[in-house]
């Protein structure tokens, strides 16, 4: 084995090692900052959702190096068992680019995007229920704080302008 | 609430994030994160910009209802009721905890308060006051001012609701004194709601919670409605640093 095969196989470990660095900060940082019951610092913040901007791409560009990365360490290392951990890595970079897709929180919380409507006087909830309620034009409308707390956002279209309830 | 149309674009928003208890949304269209409570962007394509706020209340719906008869209510969403909150959530959300405190004017983090900010010709907030919900419940008429502004802290007839007003009558000069009508005016059936609950001394007219005089000189005049917020001391003071609280004058 040439010093030059050990050499190259160091740089293709180092590079696939970094791709997974890349990639878990893109994912974890985001995660860590915005996270409830946690005091978020303005910069902190801002940088965790420059980096949630930006990951999909970051991740992508990752993975397709991690693999590049992987297949050069592949063909440089004729013991078996030694092949499988750059295969895992790239394998974790990849699963790792499609989760900088996923936002944790628009899994969680289901806004309402196609909201649907009953006449005050067939609603068969007690008046004591509190609303948040809205006039726009001639349409009066009532949105029940006890389903807004769950949903939190509700797109919707009242007297011609589109508004969006929150809570 | 807010409007969803910006820079040319309808926006669809969902819940994306938290800050400091305050949720962030993000727009589908443009993947830009807007904060809740100011409805500015904070980062992303639409950064900088900020949403038009819509004028809107906090209610019972008794009250709600009696106001608008022929209004709309959002209906439940079926696969996620179990989830809704129950009737004691508020009391229950007092007890949760809070990632930032400010335990000025004795107050402590989870009090419900009553926000009015008041903006320049340019859009510049000039003033925050802050109003012990409790207080103003228990007072049913508040009359104050948010920097220069008079205003008009209202209860509704359901001893709950409240709704905030600038304290001019159009066509009076300067501030009215308004008056709380105690008891229910005559003719109002047991459970029903009563119309009218301020008296002013300017014109002698009633008033009805929505800021409309019913009878007398005024009748057809509106009193102008002011946003307030219903939100906690922690939330509001976060992003009000340099609000003042009714009563808690220094």
């Amino acid at each position: 084995m040439t010093n030059g095969t050990e050499r190259s196989r160091r740089t293709f470990s180092l590079a696939l090692l970094a791709c997974l660095a890349v990639s878990l900060i893109c994912v974890a940082y985001p995660i860590y900052v915005i996270r409830p019951f946690r005091h978020q610092e303005a910069r902190e913040l801002a940088l965790a959702l420059v980096v949630t901007e930006f990951r999909p791409v970051v991740t992508v560009i990752s993975a397709m190096a991690a693999v590049l990365a992987a297949i050069g360490y592949w063909r440089r290392q004729p013991r078996k068992w030694w092949r499988a951990w750059p295969a895992a890595g790239a394998a974790l970079v990849i699963v790792l680019a499609f989760l900088a897709r996923v936002n944790v929180y628009e899994l969680m919380f289901h806004p309402v995007i196609h909201p649907s409507f009953t006449a005050v006087r067939e609603v068969k909830l007690d008046g004591a229920e509190k609303v948040v309620a809205v006039r726009i034009g001639r349409e009066a409308r009532a949105y029940p704080i006890r389903g807004m707390s769950y949903h939190h956002v509700v797109n919707d279209v009242l007297g011609g302008a589109a508004i969006i309830a929150t809570y | 609430m807010w409007t969803r149309d910006v820079a040319g674009l309808r926006l669809t928003f969902h819940l994306a994030g938290i800050n400091n208890q305050n949720f962030l949304m993000r727009d589908e269209e443009t993947g830009t994160y807007w904060q809740q409570i100011s409805g500015a962007a904070i980062s992303g394509p639409l950064k900088g910009r900020r949403l038009t706020l819509v004028l809107s209340d906090e209610l019972t719906l008794a009250a709600w209802k009696s106001e608008e008869p022929q209004g709309t209510v959002l209906d439940d969403v079926p696969a996620y009721i179990s989830g809704y909150a129950k009737r004691d959530w508020d009391v229950r959300m007092q007890r949760a905890p809070t990632v930032l405190d400010f335990p000025e004017h004795a107050l402590t983090a989870r009090d419900l308060m009553l926000g009015i900010q008041t903006f320049d010709d340019l859009g510049q907030k000039v003033a925050s006051r802050a109003f012990l919900y409790d207080r103003v419940v228990k007072e049913k008429l508040v009359k104050d001012h948010v920097g220069s502004e008079p205003v008009l802290l209202v209860v509704g007839p359901d001893d709950l609701s409240v709704r905030a007003f600038r304290d001019r009558i159009p066509g009076v000069d300067g501030a009215t004194d308004f008056y709380r009508i105690v008891g229910k005016p005559s003719g109002v059936l047991p459970g029903v709601l009563p119309g009218v609950v301020l008296m002013d001394e300017a014109t002698g007219s009633e008033w009805n919670f929505q800021g409309c005089a019913t009878s007398g000189k005024a009748k057809g005049l509106c009193l102008e409605p002011i946003p307030m917020l219903k939100d906690y001391w922690f939330d509001w003071r976060n992003y009000n640093p340099t609000t003042t609280v009714y009563g808690k004058e220094k």
